[in-house]
């Protein structure tokens, strides 16, 4: 077994790969990041100002694979021989293939639902069989976050069966796995929800579409909280959960709601301590050791960040919505039948953060109204009568000690907008969110914004006193995940 | 930077606060002015921190090349003074047939004589400028090295400081709603946050240009329609991959550059309106796609951050409507700029401060006459791309 391999992997499917010239023990099909975890080799790529990144943090993995550089290394499977190399964010492919590219792909359906966690799977329950229906995922599996839970959910219990059950669809639900939908467009009476899957255009028409499109976890801020070995609670469950490697042989735990990884890092024996304020992490191209802010020094090779989940606002605000802040964080406003707007309903922890089965209740009320819409008969008030049973869970307003951080190392975003970078800009009198992400870049990266905006307003508010409430938070443009030139730029 | 309060008086109000209300304002203050800007949102947020960063000297009349130079000369300035991003990358056309090459030899020789040094050069000279073109299809390029780009964000941001320090007031998310009018005479502005008393006012408001007119009772014909145009940025690649804004009327009526961050920005000639919506559509990705991998093959594989939309506020003849409007005491409009706005904003800036303040000025003001249209004098169609 690798260092870092909490089960035997199948020896049929062992390969060689080579990273940086060194050989590494690798399964076919296996994911780059994990393989590497799993040989403890945390540090795959650079950003543009030469920082050393990991692929569980934040930032995008782009990689050399066999002389081809700007490749995703977060999607890349593993093939035998494979030689692969780190890169800078900001290197690219000077001489590419030309082709006319795929012919795209279209459907029509009653219903699109973008997110197949369990508040999108309790949507295409309650109308499964009745109406049309496109599933869209982004991720390689159904079940959303609830899949990679090994411990029993609330209401629920096992989370597999639970999710195995619940995916046995009807014929009139066509699955999209690996598929990332771009936006939500107004086509008259149907909305158009371009898709991309490996390179593949897809263009759904729906006269009903569903955001079933989840919550992200929070990013922490500390000094080299971007360093290789920091890992977001969701990566860090799926390393374990779904490729059965360990994050780290010791671990420190950090946020406000540790509980949501400790019971899986007990249920693998994994060796962690809770450590309630984080002000540092260093080492030399990982993870070595962590001091919190008394100066406590805890010896570990990687550290989780379980400080909570927030709404992914940006397809609610691309399609339309408006948002606002309550509980601590920014949700969509919704009206009485969960919509930002005619046609376009919100379910999960996309409207407000609860649990796995609480998500699953709201999604099967939105198939209720979404059925009554078509003309069937529903009975939406037995599921809102439930979901009155879920107070969303409130998010304590977090205690960045601002001013005892080095606020070089501080990031707030993967795309090199430090602590600093943000507070140069409100130290020069300008304390506009609007104009300080234009300012510094915050939030116009890779990610848009899904990770780093709501630290960028926390920051804000913090600094200039207006209340998160009263900001002016930017709208996401389309198309809501990056997509190559290449798959949208063909003809017919 | 920008004072949140409402001042009870101001000898000159600009309504708009774009790269061209606040250069105004930057240049009155600068003179000694009492100058205040009202701005319904936030400074840059109407079309300003939309476009599309080019700078350029290469138009098709004498007016608008005489008026970019000085622009130029003015953005060098300041660029240096105020430090912000402002690089003389240079502009570059890809010509593609005889057709073309022979009306930009004519252009470029408008542009010879006042001094701007564009010159036809080979598609292989084109190459070495931007490695990553494809030229198969190119047969010569008009190149101006002194035409560039600037940053939006911080030339607008620079520029709201310095006129704030010269003593200008910048009041944001604070919305004109009405004129005072008594005897012909503008006597004040009335907002969603309380009335300011003012004589002199200048309307910067480009796309919404009609409504503050309509709102002032200006019965002169003054044209501008709000039109979508939409722009795209990729990933960041390594600085100086892209240097020159480059422009290919044969592929969309694209331009393209790389914006200082590093990410590769511009547009296509995709025009939607006249609209006030300014959603982003998923057409524009596809076309700007389609043409921007055939002028630059390796942008296939950068992925796309962001698409967004800004408005050309545009006039019959795509020129800006600059001047004072007689009917109405002392209110002058600055507006209608058709996609070049922010290129033109220092000497627009000058133009009007010489107007309020000495009532002529050297640069070509006449050719942006208002009343070109109530005389059916329009302008040549100023060269337009996106």
């Amino acid at each position: 077994m690798r260092p870092l391999d909490l089960t035997e992997k199948d020896p049929s499917k062992r390969i060689t790969i080579y990273f940086e010239g060194k050989p590494y023990e690798a399964y076919e099909g296996e994911k780059f990041p994990v393989a590497m975890l799993a040989n403890g080799v945390y540090w795959l790529t650079m950003s543009t100002e030469g920082r050393k990144r990991g692929a569980f943090t934040f930032g995008p993995l782009p990689i050399k694979v066999n002389g081809v550089k700007n490749v995703n290394g977060r999607k890349l499977k593993l093939m035998d021989g494979m030689k692969i190399e780190r890169q800078r964010y900001d290197e690219f492919q000077e001489q590419v293939k030309i082709d006319e590219g795929k012919p795209v792909l279209r459907y029509v359906v009653d219903v699109a639902v973008i997110g197949a966690g369990p508040a999108g799977l309790g949507v295409v329950e309650e109308i499964g069989g009745k109406l049309t229906v496109a599933l869209i995922d982004e991720r390689t599996w159904l079940g959303g976050d609830m899949w990679l839970k090994g411990v029993e959910q609330e209401g629920f219990g096992d989370p597999r069966e639970v999710i195995e059950k619940l995916t046995d669809f009807p014929e009139n639900v066509r699955v999209f796995l690996k598929t990332s939908a771009l936006g939500v467009f107004d086509k008259g009476e149907y909305f158009l929800v371009p898709a991309v899957r490996n390179d593949q255009l897809i263009e759904f028409m729906a006269k009903r579409v569903v955001l079933a499109t989840g919550a992200v976890d929070s990013i922490m801020l500390f000094e080299n909280n971007d360093y290789p070995g920091v890992f977001r609670r969701s990566d860090a469950l799926e390393v374990l959960n779904l490729w059965n490697v360990a994050p780290g042989r010791k671990v420190a735990v950090l946020g406000a709601f540790p509980d949501e990884i400790t019971a899986e890092l007990d249920r693998w024996g994994i060796d962690y301590v809770v450590v309630p304020n984080p002000k540092r992490v260093e080492g030399k191209e990982r993870v070595e050791r962590l001091i919190d802010e008394n100066g406590n020094v805890y010896e570990v090779d990687a550290v989780i960040m379980a400080d909570g989940r927030i709404p992914d606002i940006n397809p609610v605000t691309q399609a339309g919505g408006k948002l606002r802040f309550k509980r601590g964080y920014y949700t969509p406003i919704l009206d009485d039948e969960h919509r930002i707007r005619d046609g376009i309903y919100v379910a999960g922890s996309a409207a407000g953060i609860k649990p796995h089965y609480a998500n699953y209740i709201e999604g099967k009320l939105v198939g209720a109204y979404i059925l009554s819409e078509f003309g069937f008969e529903a009975e939406p008030c037995v599921y809102r009568e439930k979901l009155g049973d879920y107070e969303p869970v409130a998010r304590p307003r977090p205690r960045f000690q601002l001013d005892s951080f080095n606020a070089e190392d501080v990031h707030l975003c993967g795309c090199d907008v430090s602590l600093k970078k943000v507070d140069d800009v409100v130290k020069a009198g300008i304390t506009d969110l609007q104009i300080i992400k234009r300012l510094t870049h915050l939030a116009m990266g890779f990610c848009q914004g899904r990770f780093c905006l709501f630290n960028g307003a926390q920051v804000v508010s913090q600094r200039s006193g207006l209340p998160m409430g009263r900001l002016d938070i930017p709208v996401a443009r389309p198309p809501i995940k990056n997509v190559k030139m290449k798959v949208v730029a063909g003809r017919e | 930077m920008p004072t949140r309060s409402l001042p009870e008086r101001s000898e000159i109000t600009v309504i708009g606060g774009g790269i061209v209300g606040v250069t105004i304002a930057h240049e009155l203050a600068k003179r000694g002015e009492e100058v205040t800007v009202i701005e319904k949102r936030f400074i840059g947020s109407g079309s300003t921190f939309r476009c599309g960063t080019g700078i350029r000297q290469q138009f098709n009349d004498e007016a608008n090349v005489q008026t970019m130079k000085r622009s130029v000369e003015l953005w060098k300035k300041y660029s240096e003074e105020y430090d912000f991003s402002f690089e003389q990358t240079g502009y570059l056309f890809l010509l593609y047939d005889d057709r073309e090459v022979e009306t930009f030899k004519r252009n470029i020789a408008i542009q010879n004589r006042f001094g701007v040094p564009t010159r036809l050069i080979t598609p292989e000279e084109a190459k070495e400028i931007v490695p990553l073109l494809d030229i198969s299809e190119v047969v010569a390029a008009s190149w101006n090295p002194t035409d560039g780009k600037a940053s939006p964000f911080q030339s607008t941001a620079k520029f709201a400081i310095k006129a704030e320090e010269f003593g200008a007031k910048l009041v944001e998310y604070t919305e004109v709603k009405d004129f005072i009018i008594e005897n012909g005479e503008i006597k004040g502005l009335k907002t969603d946050r309380g009335t300011i008393k003012t004589g002199t006012v200048i309307n910067a408001t480009n796309a919404w240009a009609k409504l503050i007119n309509a709102m002032a009772g200006i019965r002169t014909k003054i044209p501008i329609e709000p039109y979508k145009h939409q722009a795209v940025i990729t990933q960041p690649i390594e600085r100086g991959s892209i240097m020159p804004m480059v422009i290919s009327f044969r592929y969309g009526h694209a331009y393209l550059t790389q914006t200082a961050h590093g990410g590769v920005i511009g547009g296509v000639g995709y025009e939607l309106g006249p609209t006030y919506d300014l959603n982003p559509t998923y057409e524009f990705m596809r076309e700007v796609s389609y043409y921007f991998t055939k002028i630059i093959p390796a942008l296939r594989e950068l992925l796309i951050l962001r698409t967004w939309a800004g408005y050309y506020a545009k006039t019959p003849d795509s020129n800006p409507v600059i001047g004072k409007i007689n009917e109405l005491g002392d209110y002058y409009i600055a507006a209608g700029f058709s996609g070049h706005g922010f290129m033109m904003a220092p000497a627009v800036a000058e133009m009007v401060a010489d107007l309020v303040t000495k009532g002529k000025t050297d640069l070509p003001a006449w050719w942006y006459d208002p009343y070109r249209f109530e005389r059916g004098e329009l302008r040549g169609q100023a060269l337009q791309m996106g």
